[in-house]
């Protein structure tokens, strides 16, 4: 366990010296949608930034020859994946806090009203938007290498976001009135990360080291 | 398993490519010694030490590192120190960031030693990674290395590139590091100057195949090296040429030491040097040289 | 202790060692008991192979010049032990051989030699 915290917290190094980059992302993000309802803050910033920030540390290891660093270390394989999965998690985790953080600033700031049953629903319609990108994204990862597949790893997961969303007429209100189902899509989605951190780990063809 | 082995490859194999892989490699270290690992570009020195450090799986044979069967247990890294020819390390780090983040992974981390280091090879700490030259790369991997007390060093072309000024330090780095008799290194080059005096022990690779290995005087033993005028070196009966190189004012090539008696009186007969030795059975062959390999 | 050694001498380099420095314990610069480099530290300093000093080492030790403690190094053995001597009789063999052979060229007898030997020890005597 231990050396899966290590691997997400050298996750974490690796991305930080681009923060200022990734800081201004957010920044950006959060003054085009300032003006339109606070609500879609929160969802709109997991989607687009954490989607980028959990996967980075990948396209920093392709460019900067890390599987080596990671091959060479006291690591064992298996920390090396999870450790990429509990990053992801911990940037979602810290994403939705600062982002519910600012959508109650804007909320109070231009007087709409925001409640906690509207703010459970967008953190849980926002875990599933995480939930389907990393679910794809990663173990495509483990097995190409980030640089092989970027465009269509990138797109894939807002593909399947923007198809669920328009066929299955998905909006904000509509999902308001099926509270029952949000307990079910949290346990879903962590469901959906593990499954999908076992098909990594299968995948995953430098097992051998 | 033995403990007085710093490492041994048994009967190794493995498939690259299709036209490429590594066949019965077998060689080992005593512990506490260097061997140099030569052979040119593409003769299997990196796929062998990838081999070695697990970073590869092999189809046949056996590997033994530091006393334990391979795949041993992930924290044997802790004692083993890599350096490749290009660092593995984000490029935006700062020196000191590298610190920061290795730390936590090693045991036996001594941070008064890397920043030592780092004073004694030159490297600022507030530098980044992408900003060394490839020599002060070298020199900060080997930091790395030497922070964490590893005691088998593996250096896969470490000075292809460097200045001999550089390449001189790297040997002294090297002779500091073994005055520990439980220290040995593992040094892959196709610069063989470099191990022409340290080097106790000599692996040859070519076409993924060991061609000799055994102490630096055992293999220079093995071999001589033949000079003659144009046409002295055909026709000779019972003795193999290695490399034969012929040119319009003379040929040389290699013979084993055991079959250089058979030569005539015509051409001179030397001991070579490690370089004479790694260029004529590092040769490519020529199509249609009778007698030559 | 020091050790110089040659690239094109065309004598090996653990030869060179042995030969230096038998040289200087017979001629007292290094004296009984004087504690030797290790093998590994010898070599760093000269940056060659720890095989080649261990070699060096090992050949000193078996020509009863130094001794070697493991654990502790090696150290100077005093000049009169018997190996030593050994030694010192082959260097006298071997000088007054080559002056055998130069005086076979030269043609001179016996007694030539023997009144260049007394000539020599004479002046030595003087010059002490």
């Amino acid at each position: 366990m231990n050396a899966v915290v290590r691997m997400a917290v050298l996750d974490l190094r690796t991305v930080a010296p681009y923060r200022y980059q990734g800081l201004v992302v957010f920044g950006v993000v959060v003054a085009l949608l300032a003006h339109n309802r606070p609500v879609v803050v929160v969802p709109a910033l997991v989607l687009l930034v954490t989607s980028q920030v959990a996967a980075y540390p990948f396209v920093v290891a392709d460019k900067a020859g890390l599987e080596t660093l990671y091959a060479v270390l006291p690591l064992p394989r298996r920390a090396v994946l999870l450790g990429h999965y509990a990053w992801a998690v911990a940037a979602f985790v810290a994403t939705a806090t600062v982002g519910t953080t600012l959508a109650l600033l804007l909320a109070w700031g231009e007087s709409v009203p925001f409640g906690g049953r509207t703010l459970v629903t967008v953190l849980t319609l926002s875990w599933a938007m995480f939930v389907v990108t990393v679910a794809i994204q990663f173990p495509l990862f483990v097995r190409f290498g980030y640089s092989r597949i970027s465009v269509l790893c990138t797109f894939l997961p807002l593909a399947v976001i923007m198809l669920a969303v328009t066929r299955l007429h998905l909006t904000i209100a509509t999902f308001a009135s099926i509270q029952a189902w949000l307990p079910v899509l949290w346990v879903a989605g962590a469901a959906a990360i593990v499954g999908s951190a076992a098909v990594a780990m299968a995948a995953d063809h430098r097992r051998a080291g | 398993m033995s403990s007085d082995l710093a490492f041994a490859l048994r009967g190794v194999g493995t498939a690259v490519s299709s036209s490429f892989g590594l066949h019965e490699v077998s060689f080992d270290l005593p512990t506490g010694y260097v061997m140099g690992l030569i052979g040119a570009n593409g003769a299997g020195k990196t796929t062998i030490i990838r081999c070695l450090l697990g970073m590869r799986p092999i189809d046949t044979g056996e590997i033994e590192l530091l006393g334990h069967r391979a795949p041993g247990p992930v924290a044997l890294r802790q004692d083993i120190g890599v350096v490749l020819d290009h660092t593995y390390l984000v490029g935006d780090w700062r020196l000191t960031e590298v610190e920061r983040t290795l730390r936590p992974f090693y045991d036996r981390w001594d941070g008064v030693r890397y920043r030592g280091l780092l004073a004694e090879f030159g490297l600022d700490p507030r530098a980044k990674v992408k900003d060394l030259s490839r020599g002060m790369a070298m020199k900060l991997m080997i930091a790395v290395a030497l922070s964490h007390q590893a005691r088998l060093l593996v250096l896969d072309e470490p000075t292809s590139g460097l200045d001999p000024v550089t390449r001189d330090e790297l040997v002294g780095i090297i002779g500091d590091f073994l005055l520990d008799e439980g220290h040995s290194v593992l040094f892959s080059t196709h610069i063989t100057t470099d191990l022409d005096r340290i080097g106790d022990y000599v692996t040859l690779v070519h076409g993924g195949r060991v061609v000799r290995t055994g102490t630096k005087d055992d293999v220079l033993a093995a071999y001589r090296v033949v000079r003659g005028g144009p046409d002295d070196l055909s026709d000779l009966v019972g003795v193999q040429l290695i490399g034969l190189r012929q040119t319009a004012t003379g040929a040389q090539a290699l013979v084993r030491a055991d079959e250089a008696g058979l030569l005539g009186g015509r051409v001179l007969v030397e001991a070579p040097t490690l370089e004479e030795i790694a260029v004529h059975t590092g040769a490519r062959v020529p199509a249609s040289a009778g007698g030559a390999r | 202790m020091r050790v110089v050694l040659s690239n094109s001498a065309g004598v090996p380099i653990y030869q060179q060692i042995k030969e230096q420095v038998g040289t200087a314990i017979l001629s007292g610069e290094l004296a009984a008991d004087t504690a030797l480099p290790s093998v590994r530290a010898l070599a760093r300093d000269l940056r060659i192979s720890v095989i080649t000093t261990t070699r060096a080492y090992t050949e000193l030790a078996a020509e009863g010049f130094i001794a070697t403690v493991p654990g502790k190094g090696a150290y100077v053995r005093p000049l009169d032990s018997a190996l030593v001597r050994e030694q010192l009789l082959r260097q006298v063999e071997d000088g007054l051989q080559t002056a055998l052979d130069a005086a076979r060229r030269a043609g001179l007898q016996r007694d030539d030699l023997v009144q260049i030997l007394d000539g020599l020890i004479q002046a030595e005597r003087i010059s002490q």
